[in-house]
């Protein structure tokens, strides 16, 4: 077990050069390669943001009340729902809470929909079920595993991606998100080390099967995180995001991060403007997040841009701790 | 023999198995094939069957697909070559070709030249060692690089290779990377030990996997991830968890027990962490990796680890 020959140490030049570049690239808050916008989702649907102390029996109510207030007709059409399953950690807060999981499947229910299933793919753990057994959703949603499927396993489809921004040609994907009507993005309202944030359109990395790719999913990380969000993003325009920001997680995000009462559940059916609302909830400027500038623009992200229903963002913001590699992703004051 | 029924009974019309309903895939097919050979209880027809399915999935390149609709050979090759050899269900050599030649990008020069000039500590433990990749073309891991290992292993102790040295180069390559991607804690998790300066827990699955992958191995790393190994087991409520911890410990000469008891699906768990605390009542979801892992952890248990015995 000899490990192979170190490389050469003597690269004091290479080094300085490549800081001063990384430290370039930082401080302009843009990632090079994410600076050419895929599409130009004018106008954004509007973004609700409600209140939501607690994961108590209110939040039963307060989805019915989204899907009534985004005029969602789901009748007879076939709904999955999916969560932000990543670890368990009885000291912090890693995963979508089951409460507000089980509030979207009775409201979507009684909305008509012909069928709501839950669906999710963890990146790390192999076991799915295990996940969701220790993050409460068997205690918290009847009958569960009937629901369920773990799209690390599902069927697949090998779908092509057109004029993608990553360096993917295709993917093969579930085929449970591929031929549903609705795909209801549920992440945790999470800073994220590597992209900044993770909402709802990092949510998606979940969709794509473990079971071809591996546990983690890593051909994304080769072919850009920011750009595979994007191309996902592109991938399921029929989506809606009930985003979970009753508590969230700052800091070092999405697995070790602290505990953060934001207080507020988000929600609207551009994932786009619901992830830039998020941002700003959380204190983060989203014409800085890669994936957000890949989606819509720079120049498209303003907050005069996105129609707000609910709460302002200025009463529920929650200035998020970020890790010092991200402190350029702030909102300027 | 109870699980030998259960496995038999959930093979699909094709041959092969699924995870836990639908369409087949290799690994589920590779670990029950696996499983009724500890077993030895024959059923000769249904093995031959699930062998002809898994012919069906090998590619023109000599490796594996996950499942018989992709295109692409991955990490699941390994798993068939865990099979006993002497079926002539497919070709085995190339397949042995493939995995051997495999490798996690991060070994490729561009990616260390990259790393040299961002000033990356590549000297560093986690750097220096060719693993094991699930798929072509991304880093490698510890699930894949720890069964890439030992299917190489059988081979070796077969004997018969074409080239035994670099062989046993590339047995070495895959069994320091897995002592260099130890957790703090002394177990293993998916292979990231550490991110921006924080370090990452192990978890119970794969610590048992590397475990089973280092028999042999004499190295006081070895030594922590068995008392990290029998932590997680004294708490584990993962069926499959608990199953790779005894394939791991037992291959160290650790002789763990069954749990003691397994909880049905429909009762809940306690919300406690899956790797941290709980009753030892892991929880059986009822899917074939979990029964087949289950079978193979007793066979290792009564005397036949079929991940190690030739």
């Amino acid at each position: 077990m000899n490990p192979k020959k170190p490389l050469d140490p003597t690269r004091r030049a290479w080094t300085k050069a490549a800081g001063m570049a990384a430290a370039s690239v930082a401080a302009a808050g843009t990632i090079e390669s994410c600076a050419r916008p895929t599409v130009r989702p004018q106008p954004f649907a509007p973004v609700s943001i409600y209140r939501a102390a607690a994961y108590s029996e209110e939040l039963y109510t307060l989805v019915r009340r989204i899907i009534a207030e985004h005029a969602l007709d789901v009748r007879g059409k076939r709904v999955v729902l999916k969560p932000n399953l990543v670890e368990f950690d009885a000291h912090t807060v890693i995963n979508t809470n089951p409460k507000l999981v089980h509030a979207a499947l009775e409201a979507f229910r009684a909305a008509g929909a012909a069928e709501v299933r839950i669906a999710e793919g963890p990146g790390h753990r192999r076991v799915t079920l295990d996940l969701a057994d220790a993050g409460g959703y068997f205690a918290t949603v009847p009958d569960f595993e009937s629901l369920f499927t773990d799209l690390n396993l599902d069927e697949t489809t090998k779908v092509d991606l057109v004029r993608p921004v990553s360096k993917l040609e295709s993917l093969y994907l579930p085929n449970t998100v591929l031929g549903c009507d609705l795909l209801v993005s549920m992440p945790k309202l999470k800073t994220h080390h590597w992209a900044g944030a993770t909402l709802s359109m990092k949510n998606l990395f979940g969709v794509v099967p473990g079971g071809v790719y591996g546990w983690p999913k890593n051909v994304l990380h080769w072919a850009g995180i920011h750009q595979c969000i994007a191309d996902l993003h592109t991938l399921f325009p029929k989506t809606f995001a009930i985003v979970d920001g009753i508590v969230g997680m700052e800091g070092n995000g999405p697995i070790q991060g602290t505990p953060r009462t934001a207080g507020v559940v988000v929600a609207g059916a551009s994932s786009v403007a619901v992830d830039a609302t998020c941002c700003r909830i959380m204190g983060l400027d989203p014409a800085r997040i890669g994936y957000l500038q890949l989606a819509a623009g720079v120049q498209n992200l303003g907050q005069e841009l996105i129609p707000q229903h609910g709460e302002r963002i200025e009463s529920v913001a929650a200035s998020f701790a970020v890790l010092p590699e991200l402190a350029g992703l702030r909102l300027s004051r | 023999m109870l699980y030998s029924e259960d496995l038999l009974g959930r093979q699909n019309a094709d041959g092969g198995w699924s995870y836990f309903r639908g369409g087949s895939w290799t690994e589920p097919t590779c670990y029950a094939l696996l499983a009724l050979a500890a077993s030895g209880t024959g059923h000769a027809v249904e093995v031959r069957r699930g062998l002809d399915w898994l012919r069906r999935c090998q590619r023109a390149d000599g490796g594996f697909a996950p499942r018989e609709s992709v295109q692409e050979s991955t990490w699941v090759t390994a798993l068939t070559l865990l099979l006993p050899p002497g079926t002539e269900a497919f070709d085995r050599s190339r397949a042995e070709a493939w995995t051997v030649d495999q490798t996690g990008r991060e070994s490729g020069w561009a990616f260390r030249l990259r790393l040299w000039m961002l000033g990356a500590d590549s000297s560093a433990d986690s750097l220096s060692f060719d693993g094991w990749p699930w798929y072509p073309g991304a880093a490698a891991w510890v699930g894949p690089t720890a069964l890439s290992v030992l299917a190489p292993q059988k081979l070796a102790k077969r004997g018969g290779p074409a080239n035994p040295s670099a062989l046993k180069k590339r047995i070495d390559q895959g069994l320091g990377y897995l002592l260099a991607r130890r957790c703090r804690d002394g177990g293993w998790n998916h292979g990231s030990t550490r991110s921006l300066g924080y370090d990452s827990d192990s978890y119970p699955e794969t610590t048992g996997l590397a475990l089973l992958a280092l028999h042999g191995v004499n190295n006081p790393k070895v030594a922590q991830g068995l008392a990290r190994g029998e932590q997680h087991l004294a708490v584990c409520q993962s069926s499959a968890g608990v199953s790779w911890l005894r394939l791991g410990l037992g291959a160290h000469g650790r002789a763990p027990q069954a749990a003691a008891a397994v909880r049905a699906p429909h009762q809940p768990g306690d919300g406690s962490n899956i790797a941290e605390a709980g009753a030892k009542n892991p929880a059986m979801h009822g899917g074939v990796m979990e029964i087949a892992l289950a079978a193979l952890a007793d066979a290792a248990h009564a005397g036949k680890n079929s991940f190690l015995d030739v």
